[in-house]
């Protein structure tokens, strides 16, 4: 169908942009994490507590992140 | 149901979301300890989520503001900005999202996250920063390096204050390791310089150091000065000599806008100047203004850090730790210094300048200056600075007042007691000309010189209609209807320019409508062409004819009111009397001063009373040029007159008088010289006329019409028109050149008219000499008859005796010789009759000068023609062809021919001796050289 087609280039194209934006934010969200959250946000959840969330969840992962590099090792994971 | 699916979408995508966030796959962990602990963190993440969607959403729609403005903070350049705009119109064009605000705001309050670590924070910043500023504090970490994060961000990692642990006001995402930061600042110090490595020394020499310069810094870019910083004077500053050179520069940098900001706001605090200059001030404050508000923010901001610094332990890197310091200062002011440095420059210019003139520098700022910065600043100044210019400007074009208490605008009034005193019927001026002038050195550039011009025209215009016209309803209407505030903003140059056009239309052709209906311009224009120029044939026929008698006595036996009873007459008794009323009652005769010899023709003169506002156009200068033109136009047709009375008796005579055998045998060929004189005579003054009623002033009254008549003719097109009408008329009719040489045209000519009246008296007393020999014929022939009659000889030899002394030729005599004296200044000597008063010495008197009034004529008929026919001028070159049509006469040129003739009188002095007189001689060479 060319109109679900057209949708979908359309939703790419809005992605892309955002992306940029987000690239010249620096807010550190990759691609998937981005759709993921204009998805959530679409589905009316508030943006502000989703900033909040993310910020307390990398904020956690850095904090710990040391003990996570002493699992890494452990795991597959070696640089 | 609904709702269902969908929390149940957004739990799916939340935690999608929030393992993607974590630094290991949770699946490939085995420690159920790490794997509880991530678990509650995706916990907590998913419940904030949950508890946040019943709080009120944020003002979301801010949000691309909030960003531009960001990234307008953090970057150097717009680009990234301008980007940002160009990706978010793009953005908006989409029709897939609902929530693209939403969207946006969550991008932005994910950098904001980031923040800290940019460092590059302007005071500017506090505010969005604030807001994000969470209660919780972190704990220290210690132990992990963030290679990975200071790797990414290497190139400006140096330059990066790192966020103090035990600062509460910032959070820092990534706390550094403490036993990294030796290193780091061992790092730092080749970068920064000197600064740090002399900042222990400077403390031990008891210099100020960085905290303090800081502490004071507020103050002294208001212009106050500190312990290290001290202003001595206007321009110089005085820095403490121990510092360090590094230091010194950049406190010599920040010395920059502290000294401008004090000269400006001196010079914003002085009282003189115009209103121009005033509002310029106006502007400067505002600006200034603004700069206190940065000052404002910059102080809060180092307050923040001191007491930031104050509360942590590690007082070594507390400047940078704050993220305040000197340099930082000097790149955070660089703006304003900038613009203060335009300020003091404009300032500067316009302390010799004045209105316009200021408006103009800052004008050349705006549309000259290649930085952007440069000429948004200048634009931002001169809305405010024009505004009075504008005011001023609008007043002027609406309703025709200068309100210009300072003599800014570039239309000045002139004073009327410093006008020159110059003779106004010398010089083509008027209260139109006069009372204002156009200052072409204060016309601003944002107007061109046309425009001015055109400006300069309608405010006058409505000051004339206003004031001179009395139709001040008509400029108060017009200025309440068309009047709209001007301004520099909003005012596009097409915009002021498309007003000005229509304001210039309308008062021009007001005016124009005014002139010509009300003030009957075009009326009064006909008038003077017809009385003063002549064209109304029939009245100044009638005139003259009237006049004739009166004038040829003296002047001072001339009354006014027998002029204007004359007058009266023959306006009376031609078509004149249908003219307007108006017309007729400003239509005067009157005597002008002249030399007592005068006779009345000298000295009548009529007289056209112009009244105001049609001064304007016909201005006294043109009023002057007028009655010259009248004056010799009489003179012309008073010896038509005279002319045609004389051929008149001529031609009777010739039936009765003269055609009797008696006179016809003795002065057959004296009639027959004076006729052929008097006819060439008629011809020439007939050409004239023609020449300058039809040739010179019917054409360029045709070239007056067709202007005047033009559409969009302005007064200033009337009245150069009219000017250029008079000075054609005056050029073209043989009046120019009179003043130029003691033989002009005027001169000639009026020697010529005056030997023809001259030559008609000669010709008047042969008619009487005639007469005179008629009778004495008759009544010797009726004594004749009657002695027959009585019986005795008809003819004794007493007759022959007594024949010169009858009567009627004593009373001859007398006139003769009264006629001589009239003509006593004549320039050839009359042979008078003897007294014997014999008849034939009195005719041999008259045909000599007859002769010779009929030489005298000759040679100047040639040498006037000579003249014409060498004149660059092609009608007057065709008035010469015209009397001379058939080239009967041999025009020569006189000056040469002087000379020949005294090189000839010198020659023959030197020859012969006995003595001839030198002005029979001069006569008779001047006869062999005509015939």
């Amino acid at each position: 169908m060319p109109s679900k087609e057209s949708k979908r280039e359309k939703a790419k194209e809005v992605v892309d942009i955002l992306e940029e934006i987000s690239i010249l934010l620096d807010t550190d969200l990759d691609r998937a994490q981005l759709s993921l959250c204009v998805s959530l946000i679409e589905n009316g959840v508030n943006p502000e507590a989703l900033a909040n969330a993310i910020k307390g969840l990398r904020r956690e992962v850095k904090s710990n992140e040391k003990a996570l590099q002493d699992i890494r090792p452990e795991s597959s994971m070696s640089d | 149901m609904g709702d269902q699916h969908r929390m149940s979408r957004i739990d799916t995508a939340l935690a999608q979301l929030f393992d993607s966030f974590l630094p290991v796959d949770p699946s490939t962990i085995n420690d159920k300890q790490t794997l509880r602990w991530l678990d509650g963190l995706i916990q907590d993440a998913t419940e904030t989520v949950h508890a946040g969607q019943d709080d009120a959403p944020p003002d979301v729609n801010t949000a691309q503001d909030l960003i531009k403005r960001k990234l307008l903070r953090e970057n150097a350049s717009p680009e990234k900005a301008a980007r940002f705009s160009n990706l978010y119109s793009r953005l908006l064009s989409m029709p897939v999202l609902n929530q693209k605000w939403r969207i946006l705001y969550l991008l932005h309050s994910l950098s904001e996250e980031e923040k800290p670590h940019n460092g590059l924070r302007s005071p500017l910043a506090l505010v969005d920063q604030q807001r994000l500023v969470k209660e919780k504090v972190q704990q220290q970490y210690d132990g992990h390096t963030d290679s990975e994060q200071s790797d990414q961000r290497s190139p400006r990692g140096s330059m990066e204050p790192k966020a103090l642990p035990q600062s509460p006001r910032r959070l820092p995402p990534k706390p550094l390791s403490k036993d990294l930061e030796p290193i780091r600042a061992e790092r730092d110090r080749p970068a920064e310089g000197t600064r740090q490595a002399s900042e222990p020394a400077a403390n031990a020499l008891n210099q100020p150091t960085e905290l303090d310069l800081l502490r004071d810094l507020p103050f002294n870019m208001q212009g106050l000065s500190s312990g290290s910083y001290q202003f001595v004077s206007a321009r110089a500053v005085k820095l403490p000599t121990n510092l360090p050179i590094p230091i010194l520069s950049l406190l010599n940098t920040l010395a920059e806008p502290c000294l401008l900001y004090k000269t400006l706001s001196n010079f914003v605090n002085s009282q003189d100047g115009g209103l121009v200059n005033q509002s310029l001030r106006a502007a400067i404050g505002g600006e200034l203004r603004s700069y206190l508000g940065l000052v404002a923010t910059l102080e809060g901001e180092i307050r923040r850090a001191l007491t930031a610094i104050e509360k942590g332990e590690d007082n070594k890197n507390g400047v940078r730790a704050a993220g305040v310091t000197l340099k930082r200062c000097v790149i955070w002011t660089r703006d304003a210094t900038m613009g203060l440095r335009l300020m003091a420059l404009i300032v500067e210019d316009s302390q010799q300048k004045r209105g316009g003139q200021i408006i103009t520098l800052i004008h050349s700022l705006l549309s000259s200056h290649g930085d952007p910065f440069v000429a948004g600043f200048a634009e931002r100044l001169l809305v405010h600075v024009a505004r009075p210019f504008y005011d001023m400007l609008r007043h002027w074009i609406y309703d025709g007042e200068l309100v210009d208490p300072y003599h800014e605008f570039f239309v000045a009034e002139n004073d009327p007691n410093s006008k020159a005193d110059i003779d106004p019927r010398r010089v083509a001026t008027s209260i139109w000309e006069d009372k204002y002038k156009l200052q072409a050195d204060l016309v601003p550039s944002i107007i061109s010189p046309d425009f001015a011009k055109k400006i300069f025209l309608i405010g006058k215009s409505l000051n004339f209609i206003r004031h001179n016209c009395g139709d001040s309803d008509w400029v108060i209407q017009y200025s309440q209807t068309n009047s709209k505030s001007l301004d520099y903003a909003n005012t596009s140059h097409a915009n002021l320019s498309a007003s000005i056009d229509t304001a210039y239309q309308s008062t021009m052709s007001r005016l124009t409508y005014l002139m010509s209906h009300k003030f009957l311009l075009q009326t009064h224009l006909q008038a003077l062409k017809k009385y003063l120029l002549l064209s109304q044939g029939d009245f100044i026929d009638l005139l003259v004819e009237s006049l004739a008698p009166n004038l040829d006595r003296p002047a001072h036996s001339q009354y006014r009111h027998n002029l204007t009873s004359q007058l009266e007459h023959a306006v009376r008794h031609s078509n004149a009397q249908y003219d307007d009323p108006e017309v007729l009652r400003r239509l005067d005769a009157r005597m002008i001063e002249l030399n007592r010899n005068d006779t009345g023709w000298d000295c009548f003169t009529l007289e056209y009373k112009i009244s105001p506002p049609c001064d304007v156009v016909i201005t006294q200068w043109a009023n002057t040029q007028y009655l010259k033109i009248f004056n010799v136009m009489l003179r012309v047709k008073r010896v038509e007159y005279s002319l045609n009375s004389t051929w008149r008796k001529c031609m009777t005579g010739a039936r009765g008088v003269l055609a009797s055998s008696a006179v016809d045998e003795k002065l057959r060929s004296d009639w027959k010289n004076a006729r052929c004189l008097i006819a060439e005579m008629v011809h020439f003054v007939n050409q004239l006329q023609y020449y300058i009623l039809f040739e010179v002033i019917e054409s360029s009254w045709e070239t007056l019409q067709r202007t005047i008549h033009k559409p969009d003719a302005t007064l200033d097109d009337l009245i150069e028109a009219h000017t250029k009408y008079v000075n054609t008329i005056v050029q073209k009719g043989l009046l120019a050149s009179s003043a130029e040489r003691e033989d002009g045209f005027l001169v000639q000519l009026h020697n010529m008219l005056k030997c023809m009246l001259n030559y008609r008296e000669v010709v008047e007393s042969l008619y009487s000499f005639s007469v005179a020999e008629y009778t004495k014929r008759q009544q010797f022939t009726a004594r004749i008859e009657k002695r027959t009659a009585a019986g005795k000889w008809g003819i004794t030899e007493k007759d022959f005796n007594s024949r010169a002394s009858t009567p009627a030729i004593a009373q001859r005599e007398d006139r003769y010789s009264a006629m001589s004296d009239d003509n006593a200044n004549n320039d050839s000597p009359m042979l008078l009759p003897s007294n014997t008063g014999d008849d034939t010495t009195l005719l041999i008197g008259m045909r000599k000068r007859m002769a010779e009034l009929s030489n005298d004529y000759h040679v100047r008929i040639n040498a006037f023609l000579y003249d014409l026919a060498h004149q660059p001028d092609v009608d007057l070159r065709f008035l010469g062809v015209v009397m001379n049509f058939n080239e009967s006469y041999k025009p020569t040129n006189p000056r040469r021919q002087r000379r020949r003739e005294k090189a000839k009188e010198a020659d023959r002095k030197s020859h012969d001796m006995t003595g001839v007189s030198t002005a029979h001689a001069s006569a008779k060479g001047d006869s062999s050289k005509v015939e």
